[in-house]
């Protein structure tokens, strides 16, 4: 009797697991983390004097992590829309790199500078450069949208072409302008609170919790899974698709610039050829990741920043352990194919 | 080659489909087989043509018994079928299309192209045929690539071929054109069964018919000795249900079509719709219906005509400027066109009314949304656990239920219905019908379209029947009938 009753006690909770395991695909995702973060707590080790000295160093590893991320993080936001829209964007490296000249020659802090040279200086000359650079961002994610839409061409092919436009044209424009990045203007996101630098973890987590709330709460949101699901149904319910689709690109350009302007703030300056390059595919792996479907129709906001976390920890896991760069790369594949085979058997 | 099916019966789980049925072709005739949706003849001839298999009966080949296990089997006794839909590669060369998988082969493997073109050439010589083999598909009208088709079935040596539906995409010179295929092939001595709606074709190109009606062979002779409107009875029967709908209150005119066309589907297309009244639209297969009415709720678009909106006229080119307009549209094929999959019960009944029910600039009014669909969900009787279960765990009844509710909380003006009660069972029809009386009655001026005759007679005050894209006639409540419908729809003219 008694080993029936613990028998049933052990039961439950491996009964309630499963059933969370199986139902909420957020679950899955959460349990993966949790293991990161307890692996890669063993690796950093306990070896401090003490408790406190230990707890300071894993605090700072891990708002290293969240920094070093939030641009990453904050393009796959944007680019959790556009592939639940069924679609991708492989222009936003490019994009990220076009902003941020564009950002860099409105701010540039030396007396050829182009605001300087008006006399503006300082923090008008901040906001003014931003809103431009993000204005370029909307412009980009527009005419994008519109190459989708309009011009009915494969989001693949249509971002494909735009990544190619703007990383050659900015560099050409920027080969004889070099604009520098005045200290100011790094404060954006290395202004320092007790010793640490919280910015860009603050913004990063600020736009995921309005584009959390844009996916559930506001018709645009559930539009956006609606067209993923089926297009087809969604057009014939009076939705204007075209529309939104145009919006998702516009939205992801947006995102684009303000990561662009997080990150010449943070390094105070860029690296036209190469900045950027890679970040849609570690967008898309971090979206995969969070468990939203390639095919459309299905995905979270919150399972992306889950995404980005689980990729990052890893990646300072396989650092902590001393796995050589060139071999991390390989884990970070291993982690997206793992995962899309475990989201492939839940359906199943 | 003689064919003679004997006493072929099948059913598919409790549901009998063929009862005993008898067929026969003799020689090279050109025989009709005629019946309604869901009369039997496509299972009759995918059991001929090896697809299924029969519960019971018998085939003969020029008296031999045989039985065929596979497409492949029929095919090698000398039958081919040829599909509705077409069986081409429109980026492969005639001659490439013919030889898809049988291709001809050098030593060393390579393709033998000069052989297998020059084996499609003896075929259409065969046939009379002036075509290059290496002409692209691509590059044909709709009536050669059935004749592709054909051709194949000739390369196979085919002696008896099936033609389902051929002439239901094609225009009057094309079905010429196939026709005369047609013709020639008969005279050398290839049988052709010839599954159709359009009687006058039938009247035209057969030489005689076998007839179903609910699974059984109901009527089979020579054409010459018939009349098409009594193909037509044969095909309905003769109980015609009598009609018992009186006409209700009509109100001013709401939506008028004047001359309406899309250079493609429909050409020509006058009609008119009243507050409060209940408009059928029928037809067969392929005559445009569905298409005319997503150009009105702007999923299409019409080249010539206008278009009136309670008496001015709209261009109505996004669907989300139609509901703007007052129009909602409860599409056919509710798997594909109706439903989000991987959305709530509750999300899919909300999908058209989300944008307009707002708080603030941004956000949805979630409560108001969630109130009016509680209220569609009693009055439509939605049988559901939770409003946030995923669509898909509802009844095929029930998910319809949820796409009208969508078009109800959005109180349109005008509310089109394509093919309403598909995939809907018995019990579940006759609610929807009595849901789309109700909202005449309450100042809603509704369209139905529907292939089914019996549907338009039950909630229609008046009908149009359309063939081939055209409207043929508008019927008043006491005009219609399964016959007269019938009759307009297969294009005989009066006689």
């Amino acid at each position: 009797m008694t080993d029936r009753l613990e028998s049933i006690a052990s039961a439950r909770p491996v009964a309630w697991f499963t059933r969370q395991w199986s139902q909420r695909p957020l679950f899955s995702t959460l349990c993966a983390l949790v293991v990161m973060i307890v692996l890669q707590t063993i690796a950093l080790g306990f070896d401090q004097g003490s408790f406190l000295g230990w707890l300071s160093l894993w605090t700072r590893n891990w708002l290293n992590i969240l920094r070093n991320n939030a641009t990453i993080g904050i393009i796959a936001l944007g680019m959790t829309f556009v592939i639940i829209t069924g679609g991708i964007d492989l222009a936003v490296g490019s994009t990220l790199v076009a902003v941020g000249a564009v950002v860099m020659i409105f701010i540039d802090g030396s007396t050829t500078g182009l605001l300087t040279s008006l006399g503006i200086t300082g923090a008008p000359a901040y906001v003014i450069g931003i809103l431009v650079g993000i204005v370029v961002g909307l412009a980009l994610g527009q005419v994008t949208g519109l190459l989708i839409t309009v011009g009915k061409l494969p989001p693949f092919i249509a971002t494909l072409g735009m990544m190619n436009i703007c990383r050659s044209v900015t560099q050409q424009c920027m080969q004889t302008v070099n604009p520098s990045v005045p200290r100011g203007f790094t404060q954006i996101a290395n202004l320092s609170v007790g010793g640490q630098m919280f910015m860009p973890i603050i913004y990063w987590l600020v736009i995921a919790f309005i584009m959390h709330y844009i996916s559930r709460h506001t018709a645009f949101g559930r539009h956006v899974y609606a067209i993923g699901s089926n297009e087809k149904a969604a057009k014939l319910s009076g939705i204007n698709t075209q529309a939104v689709k145009r919006t998702v690109y516009t939205i992801m350009g947006a995102l684009v610039a303000i990561a662009s302007v997080l990150q010449v703030s943070r390094i105070g300056s860029m690296d036209y050829a190469n900045a950027g390059s890679g970040y849609e595919m570690d967008a898309i792996a971090a979206v995969i990741v969070g468990g939203t479907s390639m095919a459309g129709g299905k995905g979270t906001i919150a399972g992306t920043v889950l995404g980005v976390l689980i990729i990052a920890v890893v990646n300072n896991l396989l650092n902590l352990l001393g796995v050589p760069p060139f071999l991390r790369e390989a884990f970070k594949g291993v982690i997206v194919i793992v995962a899309v085979l475990l989201q492939k058997k839940e359906k199943v | 080659m003689n064919l003679e099916m004997r006493n072929i019966s099948k059913s598919f789980s409790t549901n009998l489909v063929l009862d005993g049925v008898d067929f026969t072709l003799e020689g090279s005739e050109i025989k009709a087989l005629l019946g309604e949706n869901g009369a039997g003849k496509s299972t009759l001839m995918n059991i001929l043509g090896g697809v299924i298999d029969a519960n019971g009966g018998q085939i003969f080949l020029d008296g031999r018994s045989v039985s065929f296990s596979s497409p492949k089997d029929s095919l090698e006794a000398g039958i081919a079928f040829i599909h509705q839909e077409l069986n081409l590669i429109n980026d492969l060369a005639i001659y490439e299309n013919l030889f898809i998988g049988r291709e001809i082969r050098r030593r060393g493997r390579l393709l033998d192209h000069e052989a297998m073109i020059r084996a499609t050439e003896e075929v259409f010589q065969r046939m009379d045929l002036d075509l290059d083999p290496r002409t692209m598909v691509r590059d044909l009208d709709a009536s050669y690539k059935q004749i592709v088709e054909i051709s194949r079935a000739m390369l196979m040596n085919a002696r008896l071929v099936i033609m389902d539906e051929p002439t239901t995409s094609l225009t009057d010179p094309e079905i010429e054109r196939v026709f005369a295929m047609m013709r020639t092939l008969s005279r050398q001595g290839v049988g052709i069964i010839f599954i159709s709606h359009k009687l006058n074709e039938v009247m035209d190109i057969c030489h005689s018919y076998t007839v179903l009606r609910d699974g059984r062979m109901v009527a089979s002779g020579l054409v010459k000795d018939v009349t098409s409107s009594r193909l037509a009875s044969f095909m309905v029967g003769h109980d015609v249900v009598e009609h018992t709908r009186t006409a209700s209150e009509i109100g001013p005119l709401v939506l008028e079509g004047r001359g309406l066309g899309d250079g493609r589907h429909f050409s020509d297309i006058s009609f008119c719709v009243h507050k409060g009244e209940v408009v059928g639209f029928t037809g067969l297969l392929g005559d445009g219906r569905s298409e005319l009415f997503q150009a009105v709720f702007g999923a299409g678009r019409f080249t010539s005509g206008q278009l009136l909106l309670e008496g001015s006229e709209v261009h109505v080119k996004t669907t989300s400027q139609a509901v703007g307009l007052g129009i909602g549209y409860v599409p056919r094929n509710r798997k594909e066109n109706g439903i989000v999959k991987d959305m709530t019960i509750f999300e899919n009944g909300s999908l058209a009314t989300m944008s307009s029910r707002r708080k603030g600039l941004f956000f949805m009014d979630e409560d108001r949304l969630e109130e009016e669909f509680q209220a569609q969900r009693r009055a439509l009787r939605i049988k559901m656990d939770g409003e946030d279960d995923p669509i898909t765990s509802l009844s095929g009844g029930n998910q319809q239920k949820v796409v009208l509710a969508r078009w109800l909380s959005a109180q349109p003006r005008v509310l089109i219905l394509d093919n309403p009660t598909q995939g809907v069972d018995v019990g579940a029809k006759e609610e929807i019908y009595e849901i789309i009386l109700s909202l005449a009655q309450r100042g809603v001026a509704v369209v139905v379209l529907s292939s089914e005759a019996q549907e338009v007679m039950r909630v229609a005050s008046r009908c149009y029947v359309m063939y081939h894209g055209r409207i043929m006639d508008c019927l008043s409540a006491g005009q219609m009938s399964e016959k007269e419908i019938m009759r307009l729809a297969t294009g005989v003219e009066e006689q």
